[in-house]
């Protein structure tokens, strides 16, 4: 009955198939045509994973069960067709619960299949890697060559070359993510000799902004961020290793290398400092540090996110399911995942970076949700070092501008004073009387006052506890006091590593009836251990002291400048809070000098620098005096100016300077980086559960079902240099396939296999795979070499035609995979701010690298943070205006601008980014800060140009905007609306003055420009920089 | 996923960008576009997007969701869930033979203790449900609720149990349930976001939430939930910027859609038509969302009722306020955040606070929205991401995953009725166990949708908000 009713049925059927299908004769490609529909339909119960398996069939796998049921050659026979082609619900396939079905077509090509034989093919994208031959066509350009040839069999042809504006604006927004200048667009256009294309690609290859552009990219794919992700989000260090991305682009580092230095860089023989930067790339999963968050669950977590990363990444393979059991579709089983983690098992991380009594972690005794997630490594960075090497002459210019001549006989005057009292103190302080009490508001406790040595010094004594603090009374003698001494003696060391702070809570001074509050402007010492605040080092020790751990040799000696001086009157008193948690002696000291480095005063060079003996007088602007003289004369004049009370303009310069300066950390700064420790055991997890421990203990190893397979031995483990190597070894396909079909993405618009995260059987075979394979050799055998693959696709044909919509290949190539025309791509998040700042001549492209910039971002975005709670300041004038890919990458709130135009918050790895159309793009360019003050410094740059008129300036704008001169009428319309908007801000001159008041930015050509015009050109900008051409590269 | 046929595509735009130059070509290729995309992963370019899900699975009992998730995880056993031997055990060891080899938070290494109920309970409304003292105004409308007692979820730290109860796993880039149903159902209003999130802050027990809770994850950014932002603008970048009136603004967008229409014509590139729709919606969200947070046409008897005392001051009872006007206005997914319940220390004062804060707006809210027939289409939620354990920690309890409650009520839901149960120490759900992938799929089926067909495709895998788990609670359904 069954057969009899299948072969009716089958038999309508494969009628109705014949007739549905024109080109079914083509032979048949088990890759490209068999393989999706069983993948897709048959493997969730016939494939892989054996958890999952039915009926004891594989279909993944032409073995002894797929043999029985697909009888090869014998439709009839076939029980795998009777399956698909039944209409009994009982007996179908898939069956129906699945919510799978077979379409007629598929059900035809699967019985063709059987028919020719049923042959199986590797999947292709684990095939092993050889050279096509490229077709003749007589196509120069290999890409073209493939490309064509595809074209050709469906009677197409490629499009023609875009026009030379559109193609130089393609081009520098591809490579380097900014159009190109108006001089750069001027030069190209009449560069008639032959080459000129390929100089400006040579030209844009060679740009630091190529670097920049590229990172972007990679940046994505490493998931690096300035924040861990987890919880509370706090910030970590480690935008040197976005700068390390950069340089290697810039610098052309060939991707093999790139690859072993971030995975395996710290393993290299002798690694230099660049190499063990670039191992932050392990470390940029997302971390924790919530209270009652569980190390080894979290340890688990990271570990899983790296293979998910890493096989992302570099295999462009989904191993994130084989986690909790072996792959459904692909051929990975769950004992690859853990082989994989365990190359990482070196990588040392806490699971929980705090040590909370319920999940202690000795090692990091003492920390706060301030501090920072180690192990990290203090680097150089340029940018820190450019910007410190300019602030330090800034600062020096400055002061010679300053010095006194010999008629200043205010200097001259505090000079003696200052010697005279200082003759009276050799230390260089004064140790006014005093006594100490302990309190806890409002008053004192019971207790005796703290006891004094012989000579004089305050004997501590237990530490002060929560709400407890100890009051001094100090009676100092009339006179100036400018800073603080607290030197301390007799700590009994080792300090324990959460304890060990002193700190100044309040100063107050008593004259008379009076009491004021004086404030601390900066205190230092000798020796400290750093305090943090949200991931970063505190400056100095303003705002408390912790003692080193260990004994520095010397004493521990620390200056607290205030921020004004006090002018002390014969009786006064100064009335001191402190608090500490540390033993020993401390003696307190006053003086009537600052310095703009607190230490100079007590460690002898403020002193000698003022000696009797030197001379009185600095010549001017340091004429005929160098070296030591020199910098000793100039700390006797930022002394002199930073103790005076009487000109208060040129101490905060001075102190501003330096405060810079300092925050520059001679030019140095953190970065996460890998450390290797022992590893930790690494076991099969069952369905993912970190507490099943039953699972094998497993070592590293490379992926069982890819070729040339690495396994460690009991004697023998593998590293990550070893992973390094097998992944760019010529064994495996993946590496090389996965790279060049990414790189394809963001100059085409689509890859050439199109699901760029998953060469595997659910991804989508190529549309090219010729090609493909052609390319991933190329960049494999031409040394792994980036700028040149980039070159390669860019040179081509292919790449330069038109982007105009081919509605007659409509039917035949909807959406456009044979490349008859270049695909039109919407700027990247970063790009489109870059290239609104750009175009505005707002965008600072005059150093590369450095920390993290902060653009302007509405207030309370990050409201829902804690631990610690987070302010949002914005950056200052010179960081303001740098490229996105500089901007700070708030992982729980992404910048919204970012979030608006789909950059990802990179929790984890993402190769591809979505490209969304939504009404929140309109609101961002229309009403952001950062746009609308890039259009009104577009509006002043287009009125401060010596251009005749507004037809000319209009031009100009499109020009600067989208590359290209407008057409008549859009010309008209927008000086209509300008004449519009002119007249509106000429009638409401407030709203005039507010659009001007947008933003940072401030020019002294403002003050010619009629406010109303500039308001108006204004808006014009805003129009401009909206306009799809603008945020779209075609 | 099903994809939306040509006749389903909004005739209604097209009319709005003939206006701007563009041919009827353009949109010709955009419907194709829209439909031929399917292959590469594209979902369709048209903004006024009516849903994945052609038609509805099931009859639909509910056409929107208001998820009240009082976040940092309220006390099943200050709730809902009175239990009398926990009090009779109060300060006595807690029995070992419950917590062997489970996993604990910040009790891990301690000694464990029996905490008892800090608050009495009482019995409220025709159904006699017990429900905890503190919540006097929510007992007084217990008929209209389904307490279900007997939650347990997967995840113990507030991050990641987040994460699962948003959007049923832990790994990134899972959409979350808002997104979800504004990818499957479309939206009822063109004018606001489909999918709000509203957040509020108590002053006990506050822990951070990530924009991360209400991602899109996977599927495209546009069915991401938009957070309301209590200072500044109330979404970011709506308001005009300085010295911009709304007519210059409007001649902006006009000069801006004009361009792209030369443009299109010129380039043919069907991506512009849907450009300029979303400009043409940009300005309308623009004056949408002022007229929404302004609460002038709210009596002062409504404010009082919600206990609102100020108007959009970002507090709890004000967002209730806006969840019912979102909700009038054709919202798909409302969601509020309530940070203040993760009591570890001083359950005392920090329930008391808590309780307060939410007690009289949740009434309020659903009581009103009953006075305005919405509560019959409109599913409140109202729970924590997990519960808290029945052992002391201090003067406070930890987290606890493997029993807690929560309560729902509103279009199809079945009233008046307590689903499930825990163990007599209110340890473990042990009667209707319901997990958070089954309170996934009964949400999605009162909302009409079979949670088996609602799925994406990424990196090969079918994903659904319910993974590969999942069963809808009939019990808890009308």
């Amino acid at each position: 009955m069954v057969t009899l009713r299948f072969s009716i049925a089958s038999m309508a059927l494969f009628l109705a198939a014949a007739s549905l299908r024109a080109e079914a004769q083509r032979p048949l490609s088990f890759n490209r045509d068999i393989r999706p529909i069983l993948s897709d339909r048959c493997y969730l119960c016939h494939g892989p994973d054996e958890g999952t398996r039915e009926a004891d069939l594989r279909l993944d796998l032409r073995g002894e069960s797929a043999l029985a049921v697909l009888s090869p050659g014998k439709v009839e026979a076939s029980e795998v067709l009777k399956r698909i082609f039944s209409t009994d619900a009982d007996e179908v396939m898939p069956p129906p619960e699945s919510h799978k079905t077979l379409t007629a077509g598929e059900r035809e090509t699967m019985r063709r299949w059987i028919e020719e034989g049923a042959t199986y093919e590797t999947h292709w994208a684990y095939q092993p890697l050889e050279r096509p031959a490229v077709p003749t066509l007589g196509e120069a350009h290999p890409i073209d060559a493939f490309v064509v040839e595809k074209l050709r069999a469906k009677g197409a042809d490629l499009s023609p070359e875009a026009s030379p504006e559109r193609l130089l604006r393609r081009l520098s927004l591809d490579l380097t993510g900014l159009p190109p200048t108006e001089a750069e667009r001027a030069a190209f256009l009449a560069d008639r000799a032959p080459g000129a294309y390929e100089r400006q690609v040579d030209r844009l290859l060679a740009s630091p902004r190529f670097g920049e552009r590229m990172a972007v990219w990679w940046l994505d794919i490493a998931r690096f961020a300035d924040t861990v992700g987890f919880h509370g989000d706090q910030n970590q260090r480690i935008f040197p290793y976005r700068d390390y991305v950069i340089d290697a682009f810039n610098a052309n580092k060939p991707f093999d290398r790139f690859t072993t230095e971030q995975l395996a860089g710290d393993l290299l023989p002798n690694a230099t400092p660049e190499q063990r930067v670039a191992t932050g790339y392990n470390r940029l999963n997302m971390m924790t540090r919530e209270g009652g968050a569980q190390s080894k669950e979290y340890l688990a977590k990271y570990g899983a996110e790296r293979v998910r990363s890493v096989s992302t990444a570099w295999l462009g393979s989904t191993f994130g399911c084989a986690e909790c059991h072996d792959h459904k579709f692909d051929p990975i089983p769950a004992r690859d995942f853990y082989e994989l983690q365990a190359f990482f098992a070196d990588v040392k991380q806490w699971g929980v970076y705090h040590d909370y009594g319920y999940t202690p972690n000795p090692e990091l005794k003492g920390f706060s949700n301030d501090h920072p997630f180690p192990p990290e490594l203090l680097v150089e960075s340029p940018y820190l070092q450019e910007r410190d090497r300019e602030a330090r002459a800034a600062l020096l210019a400055y002061l010679d501008g300053l010095a006194p001549t010999k008629q200043d006989s205010a200097f001259a005057t505090w000079l003696a004073d200052t010697q005279t009292w200082l003759s009276r103190h050799a230390e260089g302080w004064a140790f006014p009387e005093l006594s100490a009490t302990r309190w806890i508001k409002p008053r004192a406790l019971d207790e005796p006052p703290l006891e004094r040595d012989a000579t004089g010094g305050l004997r501590l004594g237990r530490a002060t506890k929560s709400g407890e603090y100890v009051r001094l009374v100090l009676k100092p003698a009339a006179g100036r006091i400018a800073s603080l001494r607290v030197r301390l003696e007799g700590v009994p060391y080792p300090v324990r590593a959460d304890a060990g702070g002193f700190r100044i809570m309040e100063i107050e001074h008593a004259s008379g009836e009076q009491t004021t509050r004086a404030s601390l402007h900066f205190a230092e010492a000798n020796h400290r251990r750093p305090r943090y605040r949200n991931g970063y080092e505190l400056d100095g020790v303003t705002y408390g002291w912790r003692l080193p751990e260990s004994d520095p040799g010397e004493g521990l000696e620390s200056v607290w400048v205030l921020s004004e001086p006090l002018e002390i009157r014969e009786g006064d008193e100064l009335r001191l809070r402190i608090g500490y948690d540390v033993e020993g002696v401390a003696r307190i000291g006053v003086s009537p000098l600052a310095a703009l480095d607190p230490r100079d005063l007590v460690n002898g060079r403020v002193l000698t620098a003022l000696a009797a003996s030197a001379p009185s007088v600095n010549a001017p602007n340091g004429q005929n005096v160098g070296g030591e003289e020199q910098a000793r004369s100039r700390l006797r004049l930022e002394t002199w100016l930073v103790s005076r009370t009487d000109d208060r303009a040129r101490r905060d310069r001075l102190r501003a300077d330096v405060a810079r300066i300092r925050s520059l950390n001679g030019g140095k700064a953190w970065t996460l980086v890998t450390e290797s420790a022992p590893p930790l055991d690494v076991r099969v997890l069952p369905r993912g559960n970190w507490q099943d421990e039953s699972g094998p203990l497993v070592l590293p190893a490379t992926p069982s079902f890819l070729p040339g397979r690495r396994e460690s031995t009991p004697e023998h483990r593998l590293t990550r240099l070893d992973l390094a190597e097998w992944l760019l070894s010529r064994d495996n396909p993946l590496t090389a396939r996965t790279v060049a079909n990414r790189l394809w993405l963001p100059f085409f618009g689509t890859a050439l296999s199109a699901v760029v995260d998953d060469l595997g059987s659910q991804g989508e075979p190529p549309s090219h795979p010729e090609l493909l394979d052609w390319l991933a050799v190329e960049f494999r055998e031409g040394g792994w070499d980036v700028k040149r693959f980039v070159r390669l696709l860019v040179t081509s044909r292919t790449y330069r035609q038109s982007t105009q919509y081919r509605s007659e290949l409509r039917e035949a190539d909807p959406a456009n995979r044979l490349l008859a025309a270049q695909n039109p791509r919407r700027l990247d998040a970063e790009f489109v701010r870059d290239n609104a700042l750009f175009v505005a001549g707002l965008l600072d492209v005059s150093r590369i690298g450095g920390p993290s910039a902060r653009p302007y971002q509405p207030a309370g975005h990050y409201a829902a943070l804690q631990f610690p709670d987070r302010e949002y300041i914005n950056s200052e004038l010179d960081e303001q205006w740098r490229r996105g890919v500089y901007m700070h990458w708030q992982r729980t709130f992404l910048h919204p601008m970012l979030v608006n135009f789909d950059a990802p918050n990179r929790d984890e790895c993402t190769a591809q980014r979505s490209a969304s159309n939504t009404p929140q793009q309109a609101l961002t360019l229309l009403n952001d800060p950062t746009f609308v003050e890039a259009a009104r410094v577009f509006a002043l740059r287009l009125l401060e140009s010596p251009a005749t008129g507004d037809a000319e300036r209009v031009d100009r704008a499109f020009v600067l905007a989208v590359g290209r001169t407008p057409a008549a009428a859009d010309r008209e319309r927008l000086l209509t609306f300008l004449k519009a908007q002119e007249q509106h801000y000429a009638a409401n001159p407030d709203d005039a003055k507010r659009v001007l008041a947008v933003g940072l930015h401030r020019s002294p050509a403002v003050e010619s420009i009629p406010a109303s015009t500039l308001a108006a050109w204004t808006q014009l900008g805003r129009v401009l920089l909206n306009a799809q051409e603008t945020i779209t590269r075609y | 996923m099903t994809f939306p046929t040509p006749e389903q595509i909004n005739r209604r735009t097209f009319v709005t960008r003939s206006a701007y130059g563009l041919g009827g070509l353009a949109f010709a290729l955009l419907a194709q576009r829209s439909l031929l995309g399917a292959g590469s992963g594209e979902l369709p370019a048209d903004p006024s997007w009516r849903g994945a899900l052609a038609r509805p699975h099931f009859p639909v009992k509910a056409r929107r969701i208001i998820y009240l998730c009082m976040a940092g995880g309220p006390s099943h056993l200050e709730t809902f869930d009175y239990k009398p031997e926990l009090a009779r055990l109060d300060g006595q060891a807690f029995p070992e033979s419950f917590t062997r080899g489970q996993q604990l938070a910040q009790l891990q290494n301690t000694v464990l203790k029996a905490r008892g109920p800090i608050a009495p309970f009482s019995r409220r409304g025709q159904s006699g449900i017990e429900v905890c003292d503190l919540f006097p105004q929510i007992g007084g409308i217990v008929d209209e609720l389904c307490v279900v007692r007997s939650m347990k979820t997967e995840q113990i730290n507030h991050d990641t149990a987040h994460a699962f109860m948003n959007t049923g796993s832990i790994i990134k880039g899972r959409p979350s349930m808002g997104s979800w149903l504004l990818y499957g159902l479309g939206a009822e209003t063109e004018n606001l976001p489909g999918f709000v999130v509203l957040t509020s802050k108590g002053r006990n027990g506050v822990q951070p939430v990530s924009a991360r809770q209400w991602s899109s994850g996977v599927l495209p950014s546009r069915f991401q939930g938009i957070q309301f932002q209590s200072q500044g603008d109330a979404v970011h970048y709506i308001g005009n910027p300085e010295g911009v009136c709304q007519s210059t603004q409007r001649q902006v967008i006009e000069e801006i859609m004009r361009l792209n229409g030369s443009l299109a014509d010129e380039t043919r590139d069907p991506e512009i038509a849907t450009r300029i729709a979303q400009y043409e919606l940009a300005f309308k969200m623009q004056a949408s969302v002022p007229e929404l947070t302004d609460f002038q046409s709210e009596s002062p008897a409504m404010l009082e009722r919600y206990g609102v005392k100020e108007p959009g001051d970002g507090s709890f009872a004000s967002n209730c306020l806006l969840a019912r006007r979102l909700a009038e206005r054709g919202v798909r997914m409302i969601q509020l955040y309530h940070r203040g319940w993760d009591h570890h220390d001083d359950i005392v004062g920090g329930m008391k606070e808590g309780a307060q804060a939410v007690d009289r707006a949740t009434a309020a809210l659903i009581l009103d929205l009953k006075e305005r027939g919405m509560l019959d289409d409109t599913l409140v939620l109202w729970g924590g991401e997990f519960g808290r354990t029945p052992m002391g920690q201090g003067t406070g309890r930890d987290h606890h995953i493997l029993g807690f409650s929560l309560f729902m009520a509103g279009g199809g839901v079945r009233k008046g009725t307590v689903y499930g149960s825990t163990d007599e120490l209110g340890y473990r759900a042990t009667e209707n166990v319901v997990d958070v992938h089954d309170l996934h799929a009964t949400m999605l089926a009162l909302m009409g949708v079979d949670h088996l067909r609602l799925n994406t495709k990424f990196q090969g895998l079918d994903i659904r908000l319910t993974g590969v788990a999942g069963k809808v609670v009939r019990g808890l359904m009308a």
